[in-house]
């Protein structure tokens, strides 16, 4: 394709060069005169040389006359004479008459080396047979007697042929081709000589070169008529094409000039339009890829050119014409790709189907399958994108016989693979064979040369027919349509028992003409339902025939080739012997099993049982403990197995140790040591344990040189205890030589042991559990877990033991024929939670859980009360003791001598203020009505004083104080003896409240003075006790304190609370105690006139202790030096 | 036979009426029949067939040609004296048509096959219509010999180029949709209670 394209190309090229070439021989020719003139010039001057002055002179006329004739002349020789040849065997030369002389007063030419080589003639052109090569020297004589002389050479003589004539020149104008047909006259050339043509294409109007071709052709000797033909780009209808010719003789022995002929006269080719047709080509199929150009003929103007849909540019030839050019024009649909132009009144088009030649065929194979015909099947390869007509034709050619077979082409054939069938000649092996694909784009081909006797692919055989010979031997017949007879054919035969198993058996066969084939078949088993199938080929393999179809056969059936196996168990009262045997397999029972019969026979007597049909593989003999031979045989159609045999006698089993063994899977691995005793089979029985007796799940029989094997049985169950026992089998019977149970699968226990409390201690736990079932625990037991930690039921953190948590205690019991643990080192009183699980390999059981309370502790609970009280009075005794030492400083410190209050003149105003009521020490007076008052005792004032120097200001439990009064209790706490007495007060009874006198020990107010501040502070409107003025600024009520310090620093002295305009009466119960919730409330006693704060004398105002008034903590750190 | 010339449906015999109503009902499945014609053959001729803008100038075939625009002046039998002449001459056509189809697309079954269907039902219509105007008592041009049309559609298909067999084979499936529609229109007024 892109060959193609370059070829256009370059003809468009070529004819571009084609235009120059059309006056590069004027311009050669030009070229060369002007090349020859210095040539001819130097000539001149030696021809100068010469001593014949006239006929130099003569001669300079004839070269000024004649400067343009360029290569007529050779040095030395007249350069007006000019000869021509168009054959080489006639000059014909010519000249110019000199100055002065008149053409036709020429008298004779004479050429001086030739026999009457003078020739009269009156003219100046002469004809003369070829001179011999050389220089000849001519003169030409006039009638006036001047003479001209020259040398004459064959090198100045043109060779100029005739103008072709082209014979005809014709155009096919569905493919756009010229034909062009000339003579080359080559009888009149000397042969052979090559001959250079040159043809012109012109285009009309305008003329245009369009191609222009020169090749050689060599001439004969003979006339020879030459063809060339030429396909036009545009098509010939669009525009009027004109050829020329000329030619070029090329003949070595002639030395002289060699010049083209002149152009032949141009010969026109135009096309008759008609009205059915205006648009060129028509249905021109061309090369996918490659450039087209339509043109479209019309008398209106065209509006528009298309192909598909695509719109093109208009070129304008003439006229109304136009064309479109197309590149690379993709492969068309099957209707072709249509080529629109329009007009203003029509619609005009062609169609164009561009594909691809043929690919060359691929995969050429021809075979037989019966000798009768060959058949060639290939792949066509690349789609051509051609249809209909236009698709590819085959040929199937072979070049011995010269046959040929057409390919009979379905539309519906795919791409995929085509199929010819050539008939074969008789006894022709050899082939040769020739594909030839064509289609309008060009052809391809594929050969293949075969041996048919090697290409032989058989039908399939048919007719398969199964024929018994025997219970293992059938034949197999078949048909094989051909004509093998020459060869030999090599079948196979499959032969497929139901079990799937395949095999695959050759038989090579002598070849016959439409013939059934036999073959025997042996090795078969009795009773078995094999599937045949047969496929054949020839020994020369090349292909096999595709398999028959299947044929499902049985073969007949044989007598069983042993007897089953057997075994016996004792019925577990000992009186029956069961007698148990397997159904033989198919491979040995060789039929169908109908029945078997058992018979014991002992050294007396034989005894046949009834015969037990099929389906049933037991049977119950009621035996003595004597020892008898039990035989059973299978019977099927085709007779009765070999007895198999076994002892009726029982079994020992002495001293057999119980082994564990664990499987895999669903399979139990047993082995043995090798017994050298042990002269027949072992037999490994096995049953599930739980079962009762007799036990027989089944049996295997282990050859007897065998140390090993592995049991395996779809009905074995993972956490199933299977008990397994190996017999050896001697000459004696057989003989226990193990027992084992074991496991297919350990699987975790299923049940949790049972446990009890068998004791319980203060510090200890008996504990005690029962064995699990073994259909329970699945497995081997390998032990217990244990776990207790403090718990009580129901609590949450006892419900489960969590893993890791410390406060669990864990035993692991791995010796399982334990069956009781101590827990020691517990509390006594207090509850465990005890769990207890079984474990297996397979994993734990579930846990069983119990709750036990330990008893109670009474030594530790002695020791626990003895202890602290031990050590509380040995505390007491050391503390007195210290005490009884430092009884002198502690009296120092704590009880220092204080003035006697009888002294004081305050008293006396006490007393005459109280002297209505001698029995009271205290006053009461309206409207302070006191819930409890605390009077200091004055039956022994005293030493009491002097007992009592601290004061506490407030001496006041909270507690007992809302006891008292839950609402505003107003205590006057004094500084009595600790005698705590109530009085009943019917008048206070009366007002709501109750009258409490309290009499406190100054003693026992030691220790309360510790925190006042505290108590203050934590319920301030509770404590409402007497608040001397001589307070530390504590509270609020300082306040006031210092209001009556000042006051007192006014009078300065001692100021009694007598003027009782400056009490404040402030009491809960009192008119004007207005808010209970107030602060805390001074309470100005009268009786308070008792206090040693009164009895202070103010003499000491500047001893801080008459400052400061009462105990204070600043008393006592001022104190503290004094100590 | 007088001739219907009312354009009216007229009473009719039962079976004259099931008849021409069975005639056009298979006018009426012919029309859509064409259509899809039309639409396959448009398709498998490539472009410009098929696009909005292509729209070649009607050739005329010898013989045959579209229905005239004063086809609705005629009277109802002449009306369908021309629809069945035309169906007459619509198989011919078609199978040539189809002929050239079958190598220029020669796997496209379908447009082959409707086709043939086409022609074959455009017989049958054909004879459907000459049946209802022999009942009607209008007898029906004779079958003559090959309509000219047909012979030359042959010609032109052999002799012109393929483009030109394309614009023939489209004009003729054209013809084919005119003139089974027409005959369908013509025959609706036969049918009782069914004017348009």
């Amino acid at each position: 394709m892109s060959e193609s394209r370059v070829a256009e190309f370059g003809f468009f090229t070529k004819d571009r060069t084609a235009c120059f070439r059309l006056t590069a021989p004027h311009t050669a020719m030009g070229a060369y005169s002007w090349w020859k003139e210095p040539s001819w010039m130097v000539d001149s001057k030696r021809r100068r040389m010469t001593p014949n002055w006239p006929w130099l002179l003569s001669a300079l006329t004839l070269l000024q006359v004649n400067a343009v004739q360029a290569h007529s002349l050779k040095r030395g020789s007249a350069q007006d004479l000019k000869c021509t040849t168009k054959n080489m065997q006639v000059w014909d030369c010519t000249w110019t008459a000199p100055v002065g002389v008149s053409p036709g007063t020429v008298k004779e030419v004479c050429i001086k080396d030739r026999l009457n080589s003078c020739h009269r003639l009156e003219s100046t052109n002469i004809k003369i047979a070829a001179l011999s090569p050389g220089d000849h020297e001519v003169a030409i004589n006039y009638l006036n007697g001047f003479q001209s002389k020259f040398t004459l050479n064959e090198n100045d003589v043109s060779l100029i042929p005739d103008t072709p004539e082209s014979l005809d020149l014709s155009a096919d104008f569905s493919t756009s081709t010229l034909h062009l047909r000339w003579n080359d006259r080559g009888s009149a050339f000397p042969y052979p000589c090559n001959a250079t043509w040159e043809i012109k294409v012109l285009q009309n109007p305008s003329m245009e070169l369009v191609k222009l071709v020169s090749f050689n052709t060599t001439l004969s000797g003979r006339d020879i008529v030459h063809h060339w033909n030429w396909t036009s780009d545009l098509p010939l209808q669009c525009a009027t094409h004109s050829v020329g010719i000329r030619w070029y003789i090329d003949y070595n022995r002639f030395s002289g000039y060699k010049v083209w002929s002149d152009w032949s006269p141009l010969k026109n080719v135009s096309w008759t339009p008609n009205s059915e047709t205006n648009v060129f080509p028509q249905d021109k199929v061309i090369l996918a890829g490659s450039d087209i150009t339509f043109c479209c003929v019309s008398q209106t103007k065209v509006l528009s050119g298309q192909i598909g849909k695509t719109f093109c540019p208009l070129i304008h030839l003439y006229g109304e014409n136009v064309a479109i050019h197309i590149r690379n024009i993709s492969v068309s649909e099957n209707s072709g790709t249509n080529v629109v132009f329009t007009t203003e009144d029509n619609v005009y088009g062609t169609v164009v189907f561009a594909g691809y030649p043929p690919d060359i065929p691929q995969k050429l194979n021809c075979e037989t399958h019966d000798f009768k015909e060959i058949i060639c099947s290939w792949n066509p390869g690349r789609p051509t994108g051609l249809v209909g007509p236009r698709n590819t034709d085959y040929t199937l050619s072979e070049s011995i016989s010269g046959k040929s077979v057409p390919f009979k082409r379905f539309e519906t054939l795919t791409n995929e693979s085509y199929r010819l069938a050539f008939q074969m000649l008789p006894g022709q092996e050899i082939h040769n064979f020739t594909l030839t694909g064509r289609n309008p784009l060009g052809h391809a081909e594929s050969a293949v040369f075969i041996n048919i006797t090697e290409r032989v692919a058989p039908h399939v055989p048919v007719s398969l027919r199964v024929k018994d010979i025997s219970s293992t031997v059938v034949t197999l017949s078949w048909h094989l349509p051909g004509n093998f007879a020459k060869i030999n054919l090599l079948c196979q035969v499959e032969i497929c028992k139901a079990s799937s198993e395949r095999e695959v058996r050759n038989a090579t066969i002598k070849g016959a003409e439409e013939s059934s084939y036999l073959v025997a078949v042996d090795k078969l088993n009795p009773y078995t339902l094999y599937t045949f199938r047969v496929r054949c080929s020839t020994e020369t393999f090349w292909k096999w025939s595709k398999w028959s179809n299947e044929k499902r056969h049985l073969t007949t059936e044989a007598i069983p080739s042993r007897g089953p196996d057997t075994w016996r168990e004792w019925s577990s009262d000992g009186k029956n012997l069961i007698i148990y045997w397997k159904p033989l397999p198919i491979n040995e029972a060789n039929g169908k099993i109908l029945s078997y019969n058992v018979s014991c026979s002992s050294n007396e007597e034989t005894q046949s049982l009834s015969e037990i049909l099929d389906p049933q593989h037991r049977a119950e003999i009621q035996l003595e403990k004597s020892d008898y031979i039990i035989s059973v045989v299978a019977k099927n159609s085709a007779g009765s197995s070999p007895p198999s045999k076994i002892a009726s006698m029982e079994i020992p089993n002495d001293d057999i140790i119980v082994e564990q063994a664990v499987g895999m899977g669903k399979r139990i691995f047993l082995s043995w040591h090798p017994d050298p005793n042990m002269t027949c089979d072992y037999v490994i029985k096995w049953c599930n344990s739980s079962r009762s007796e007799p036990c027989l799940m089944d049996w295997i029989k282990v050859p007897s040189n065998s140390t090993k094997t592995v049991i395996e049985s779809d009905q074995f169950q993972p956490g199933v205890r299977y008990n397994f026992y190996l017999y050896g089998c001697t000459n004696q019977g057989y003989q226990l030589l193990r027992s084992i149970i074991g496991y297919i699968e350990e699987l975790a226990p299923i049940v949790a042991p049972n446990f009890t409390v068998e004791d319980t201690s203060a510090d200890s736990i008996l504990v005690k559990w029962e064995d699990i079932p073994v259909e329970e625990l699945r497995g081997f037991l390998r032990g217990y877990l244990f776990y207790f930690q403090k718990g009580e039921r129901d609590t949450p953190k006892t419900r489960t033991f969590e893993t890791g948590h410390s406060d669990i205690k864990l035993k692991n019991i791995t010796d399982i024929s334990q069956k009781t643990l101590r827990i020691a080192d517990l509390q006594g009183k207090t509850s465990y939670h005890l769990v207890l699980r079984a474990y297996t390999h397979g994993g734990l059981g579930p846990e069983k859980s119990m709750f036990v309370v330990t008893k109670e502790n009474s030594v530790g609970l002695i020791i626990a009360i003895l202890i602290p009280v031990a050590v509380a009075v040995i505390v007491g005794v050391v503390t007195s003791i210290l005490c009884y030492r430092k009884r002198e400083w502690i009296k120092e410190t704590f009880y220092p001598d204080i003035p006697n209050p009888e002294n004081c003149k305050a008293l006396q105003f006490q007393k005459s203020i109280c002297e209505g009521s001698s029995a009271l020490k205290t006053l009461e007076m309206n409207p302070c009505t006191p819930n409890n008052v605390e009077v200091l005792e004055s039956r022994s004032i005293v030493p009491k004083i002097e007992d009592t120097e601290i004061i506490s200001p407030v001496a006041e439990r909270p507690g007992e104080s809302s006891e008292a009064d839950p609402e505003n209790h107003v205590v006057v706490s004094y500084c009595p003896p600790i005698i705590e007495e109530e009085i009943a007060n019917p008048a206070a009874d009366e007002v709501g409240g109750t009258s409490q006198v309290v009499y406190i020990d100054v003693q026992s107010m030691y220790q309360p003075q510790a925190k006042p501040e505290e108590e203050q502070g934590i319920d301030p409107g509770v404590v409402a006790a007497y608040k001397p003025q001589m307070r530390l600024p504590i509270n609020s009520a300082v306040e006031d304190f210092a209001a009556a310090e000042d006051e007192a620093d006014k009078t300065a002295g001692y100021r009694p609370q007598a003027n009782v305009n400056t009490w404040n009466l402030v009491s809960p119960d009192s008119p004007r105690s207005t808010d209970s919730n107030s602060e805390i409330v001074s309470f100005g006693s009268p009786c308070s006139i008792n206090s040693r704060q009164f009895l202070i004398p103010p003499k000491d105002e500047d001893s801080p202790k008459s400052n400061g008034g009462g105990w204070s903590f600043t008393n006592f750190f001022q104190n503290k030096p004094n100590d | 036979m007088e001739d219907p010339q009312a354009d009216s449906p007229v009473s009719f015999l039962p079976h004259l009426e099931a008849k021409i109503r069975q005639t056009h009902n298979l006018a009426r499945l012919l029309t859509k029949y064409a259509e899809q014609l039309l639409e396959e053959y448009v398709q498998q001729q490539g472009d410009p067939f098929g696009l909005p803008g292509f729209s070649p100038p009607r050739l005329s075939l010898a013989g045959l040609s579209g229905p005239s625009p004063s086809h609705m002046g005629l009277p109802l039998s002449e009306r369908l004296r021309q629809d069945a002449a035309a169906l007459d001459a619509l198989p011919g056509l078609l199978d040539a048509v189809r002929r050239r189809q079958a190598e220029l697309n020669p796997s496209s079954p379908r447009l082959l096959r409707n086709l043939e269907d086409a022609a074959r039902q455009a017989r049958a219509l054909g004879v459907a219509v000459e049946t209802v105007l022999a009942a009607l008592g209008s007898a029906a041009r004779g079958p003559g010999p090959e309509p000219a049309a047909t012979t030359a559609l042959s010609t032109a298909n052999n002799a012109a180029g393929i483009f030109s067999a394309k614009v023939l084979g489209l004009h003729v499936c054209g013809l084919y949709g005119e003139w089974v529609n027409r005959t369908e229109g013509d025959l609706s007024q036969l049918v009782p209670g069914d004017v348009a």
